[in-house]
């Protein structure tokens, strides 16, 4: 379903043009507002839609298979970690969805500078980051040379 | 501050004036409902508001609807809170503010004071000199640095296209207002002509450019910051899903958008 | 135009910014305390990749700790659904640290669902595991941020840079910002190559707007493959290419209503089809046919055979699991956190699954590394039991030297979906953070001439574009320039008609694959004459370059395994069966850009898990 901007809603803050991971979402040059410029490269992966602070962006089905009638929209709040979805049936049936996102505050990951620096033992293992703890079993699993099988070619 | 209208009295009859401000004024109404016409926008706007009332779920009455317009002229209009950036609010205000004071002074002065016998208080060019240099900085800066082609879509600053008719069209009107009044206070009459001149036709096309260019948006954007505030009153939410029922917890990862 | 060069100098770079480099920028800062990382991505990193919708499940989790799965298990399953080809050793590590990193996503904030019951993660399958995954790419972006000294968004690597003291040595990259046009050089002693596999080689079945509807994203450009194939880099099983069974249209996922919800196929008239066919596989595949879980491939083409018998369409039973809220809520959310536009398609069709049983379909092939197939770089195993012809240093080191790779990038590694290729990320950055500490006074040097060369081929689009723009009045249709959605289309009609695509049911042989590749060379002839209107339209440029030489790889090995050890993905009609005599191998490609001139050879596999 590619995207489409409605005009009264778009004041042009270029938040969709900054977030598509197809690059197609871009500036008209008479309004000045946002636009899918390249609709047979839109995923539907909703990323503009949901950047939207004025929830400007919608989407219609792709004109190939879609009958027109329908409506699939979201409301993805940040601050309370939800998002929510309304979908609307060609026939007027209605379905609504609501999920968590996050369970963390935004910005909260501890980043991997702030852990003890390794040993050069651990740089010379085979653990990555955060193992064995990580893993929550004792050690990591390893083959033994002497224990592989010597398998056909 | 010297009352630039009533020096050029000497070579334009106040008439000739007053005729060319009714004019201009009558270009943006005509120009504004052309537009409306020849795009049928006021179709779209009624048939709209049909299709909302199927499917609202509670009706706004006539009290509730007055106050969500008094709400829409404080909040969007004087306020400019339909702008999600805090810069380009800014931006918007300076200009908004400083061509309404622009405008305003001009006509007084035009209408009122327009001959050097009687040029009228000192505060009034005071004002418009300060709405003129108002629009401007708000101007310039979205211009060169704000505007989201420039600022999301990396391009250069000196790209022209349609949307900027406006906006170049207003800063030219009032830089070339401000260069003119200096250079004639100065008494430089050649290139105080060349910069009424100037001024004289930046302003003829920005008020006769209005059926091409963003200058009837300022009477669209509050119609439709009001018409999404009665469909929030009323239930139609344009098909949004409502507001989650989880307290506000964890803050917002939102940044602005990379400049290039 | 002159434009202005941005040098950018790191010790590890990280090309993509994806699962895979995500994880990989994690894992250097955390080994690589004071080293250079930099990330570079073409899109924007909080939703670039697959997963920028989002994902509803994770496939690779063993859940060790609560003795669900050992990494043995995983390696058994990914070498069952891929009829005996996966690289043992590079699987065994990847599901062996995988834990960690799903244990580490779910302290960053990932909401995994729990089982009521037991307090485990809510389990989808035996190897998968339910999620609420919308900000699933936002989150891993947030730690590869935290830990990156700088991301590059909007700058499209479409080359990367040789030593030029030694041979066969990365050295860095090359590219363009896709907003303002300026030429980057990339420095680095290590490059981590974790760009997207390859959609859009073959043609989709929507070719209206319905052509941005493919089942992996439409920018996977193939930058995986065409990256290191042009350093030079050894490729292995590009001919494994996927087919996938989804529902009709919007290629919705099918795994949560097979696995959780319990659904199961049949045709138009009701019948379980699977049976019919089951004595006809054998006669292809032999024993494999009896093998649990039924590889992917063969239940392709089960439906294949009984949509060409006539008995089509296939549909998804889902009336009777529907009636229980609790399934169709996971029914519906299993679209909305992962691929929306199925819930667009059923919505606008008024197909609500309490009702009706949704049809489902065979997609166009895909070219990818990190699901239910593993195409890629081969690459250098674990060093502490790799067997010695996997294994020549640096585990994730192509065989190129400095140049790593992880998630679809890297071949023979089936089955690691979004946390194995997080985990791969990992794997291959402590091995690039080990190759740069160990050469502290060794950095390679790229070759001004050769960037120098590569900035004008890089803009050389734009050039044709401005300059041929002239001959005509208007309109895309010009003699002497190619518009990259022309040569995209092109490209996927000849890959479709000759190298086995939907329209000739996935069937090749040796005359069609010899014709696909006359047919390619004129399309890389004329790749010099593509005309990009604006920056954008450069992205799409050499987004198509990156696909055709891909495509030719693809060939080049479809052409060389003489036998069908896929159905269902694809057939060699003139080798209809399959064959572990002369075939139960891994093929190995290697391009020489300076002849274009492709070699191919076989590698053993060694089944080192029983």
């Amino acid at each position: 379903m590619p995207t489409f901007v409605y005009m009264t809603n778009c004041d042009g803050c270029g938040y969709c043009v900054d977030i598509c991971p197809s690059d197609i979402m871009h500036i008209d040059p008479t309004y000045r507002r946002a636009y899918n410029v390249e609709p047979n490269m839109c995923w539907e992966c909703y990323s503009c839609v949901k950047a939207c602070p004025q929830q400007a962006i919608d989407c219609r089905g792709y004109a190939d298979f879609a009958p027109l009638g329908h409506s699939v929209r979201v409301l993805r709040e940040e601050e309370k970690a939800t998002v929510s979805w309304r979908i609307k049936f060609r026939d007027g049936r209605e379905k609504n969805f609501v999920s968590p996102i996050r369970t963390t505050p935004w910005g909260s990951i501890k980043g991997p500078s702030a852990y003890a620096p390794p040993s050069a033992a651990a740089l010379a293992s085979q653990e990555l980051a955060h193992e064995p703890e990580a893993l929550k079993v004792d050690s990591l699993p390893q083959l033994a040379r002497n224990r592989l099988k010597k398998g056909l070619v | 501050m010297h009352n630039p209208f009533a020096a050029l009295s000497a070579s334009v009859p106040p008439m000739a004036m007053q005729v060319y401000v009714a004019v201009m004024f009558l270009l943006v109404v005509g120009g504004t409902l052309i537009d409306l016409a020849h795009k049928g926008s006021a179709k779209y706007f009624f048939r709209r508001r049909e299709i909302v009332s199927f499917g609202a779920t509670r009706r706004v009455g006539a009290g509730e609807a007055a106050a969500l317009a008094a709400e829409t002229l404080v909040v969007t209009v004087l306020a400019a809170g339909e702008f999600c950036g805090v810069w380009r609010r800014i931006t918007h205000l300076l200009t908004m503010y400083g061509f309404i004071l622009y405008v305003v002074t001009t006509a007084v002065m035009v209408f009122a004071y327009p001959t050097a016998a009687a040029p009228g208080p000192a505060i009034v060019p005071e004002l418009w000199y300060l709405g003129a240099v108002l629009v401007c900085v708000g101007g310039y800066w979205y211009w060169l640095l704000q505007r989201v082609d420039v600022a999301a879509e990396g391009r250069s600053p000196l790209r022209l296209v349609r949307a900027d008719l406006f906006i170049l069209s207003l800063l030219a009107s009032a830089t070339f207002a401000l260069a003119w009044a200096r250079v004639q206070a100065a008494g430089n009459e050649l290139w105080g002509h060349v910069f009424f001149g100037l001024y004289a036709l930046s302003s003829t096309v920005l008020f006769a450019s209005v059926p091409w260019s963003k200058f009837a948006h300022m009477f669209y954007k509050p119609a439709a910051a009001l018409q999404k505030r009665i469909e929030q009153a009323n239930g139609f939410r344009a098909n949004l899903p409502p507001p989650a029922d989880h307290p506000a917890s964890f803050g917002s990862a939102r940044r602005q958008p990379n400049n290039y | 135009m002159s434009r202005k060069t941005v040098f950018v100098d790191s010790d590890i770079l990280v090309v993509g910014g994806g699962m895979g480099g995500c994880g990989a920028t994690y894992e250097s800062r955390y080994w690589g305390r004071d080293l250079k990382i930099v990330c570079v991505e073409k899109a924007n990193i909080e939703r670039s990749g697959a997963v920028a919708q989002g994902l509803y499940a994770i496939n690779c989790y063993m859940g060790m700790h609560w003795n669900e799965n050992q990494p043995e298990d995983h390696v058994r399953y990914a070498r069952n659904d891929l009829m005996g080809l996966v690289r043992e050793d590079l699987g065994y590590d990847i599901a062996r640290h995988v834990d960690a990193t799903v244990h580490k996503f779910e302290e960053w904030g990932l909401p995994i669902m729990k089982d009521p019951k037991t307090g485990r993660y809510q389990r989808e399958g035996k190897w998968q595991i339910m999620i609420h995954g919308e900000s699933y790419k936002p989150l891993v972006a947030e730690a590869a941020r935290k830990a990156a000294s700088a991301v590059y968004n909007r700058i499209m690597v479409t080359h990367l840079l040789m030593d030029s003291k030694r041979p066969n040595r990365v050295a860095g990259a090359v590219g363009f910002n896709v907003r303002n046009g300026d030429f980057y050089v990339f420095r680095a002693k290590a490059v981590i190559v974790a760009a997207g596999g390859a959609s859009h080689i073959f043609k989709p079945r929507a070719v209206g707007e319905g052509m941005g509807r493919t089942w992996y994203a439409p920018w996977s450009s193939a930058s995986a493959y065409a990256l290191p194939i042009l350093a030079g880099a050894k490729m292995t099983q590009m001919e494994n290419r996927i087919v996938l069974t989804r529902f009709k249209d919007g290629y919705g996922p099918v795994g949560a209503y097979f696995l959780h919800l319990k659904t199961y196929t049949q045709n138009a008239y009701g019948q379980d089809y699977e049976a019919f066919w089951r004595d006809s596989i054998e006669k292809m595949v032999g024993d494999y046919v009896n093998h649990h879980p039924v590889p992917t491939c063969l239940r392709n083409h089960a439906l294949l055979e009984e949509v060409k018998a006539g008995r089509g369409p296939i549909r998804m039973v889902t009336k009777e699991a529907f009636k229980d809220p609790h399934k169709e809520t996971i029914g519906w959310e299993n679209f909305l956190g992962m691929t929306i536009g199925q819930a667009v398609v059923w919505a606008s069709q008024n197909i609500d699954p309490k009702e009706i049983n949704p049809e489902l379909t065979t997609s166009e092939p895909y070219v990818m590394g990190s699901h239910a197939t593993c195409s890629g770089a081969w690459a250098s195993g674990p060093e502490d039991y790799a067997p010695a012809e996997y294994q020549w240093g640096y585990n994730r080191m192509m065989t190129v030297e400095g140049l790593f790779g992880a998630g679809d990038t890297i071949g023979g590694t089936a089955h690691k979906f979004s946390s194995g290729s997080f985990t791969e990320g990992r794997i291959a950055a402590k091995a690039a953070v080990r190759y740069v500490m160990e050469r502290s006074n060794d950095r390679p040097e790229v070759s001004e001439t050769e960037y120098a060369r590569l900035k004008k081929v890089i803009y050389q689009p734009l050039e044709n574009y401005r300059i041929g723009r002239n001959e005509i009045v208007a309109g895309t249709v010009s003699p002497s320039y190619l518009l990259p959605l022309h040569g995209l289309q092109r490209l996927e009609k000849i890959m479709d008609e000759y190298v086995g695509g939907i329209s000739a049911h996935y069937t090749t042989n040796q005359p069609l694959l010899t014709r696909g590749l006359e047919l390619l060379a004129m399309l890389k002839e004329d790749l010099a004459y593509l005309g990009a209107e604006d920056l954008h339209q450069l992205q799409r440029a050499w987004e198509l370059q990156h696909r055709v030489l891909a495509s030719e790889c693809v060939t080049q090995h479809t052409l060389f395994r003489q036998e069908t050890r896929w159905p269902g993905y694809y057939y060699r009609a003139d080798h209809p069966r399959l064959d572990d005599q002369d075939w139960h191998c891994f093929t190995l490609s290697r391009y020489d850009r300076d002849s274009g001139r492709w070699e191919m050879e076989k590698a053993p596999v060694y089944h080192i898990i029983d």
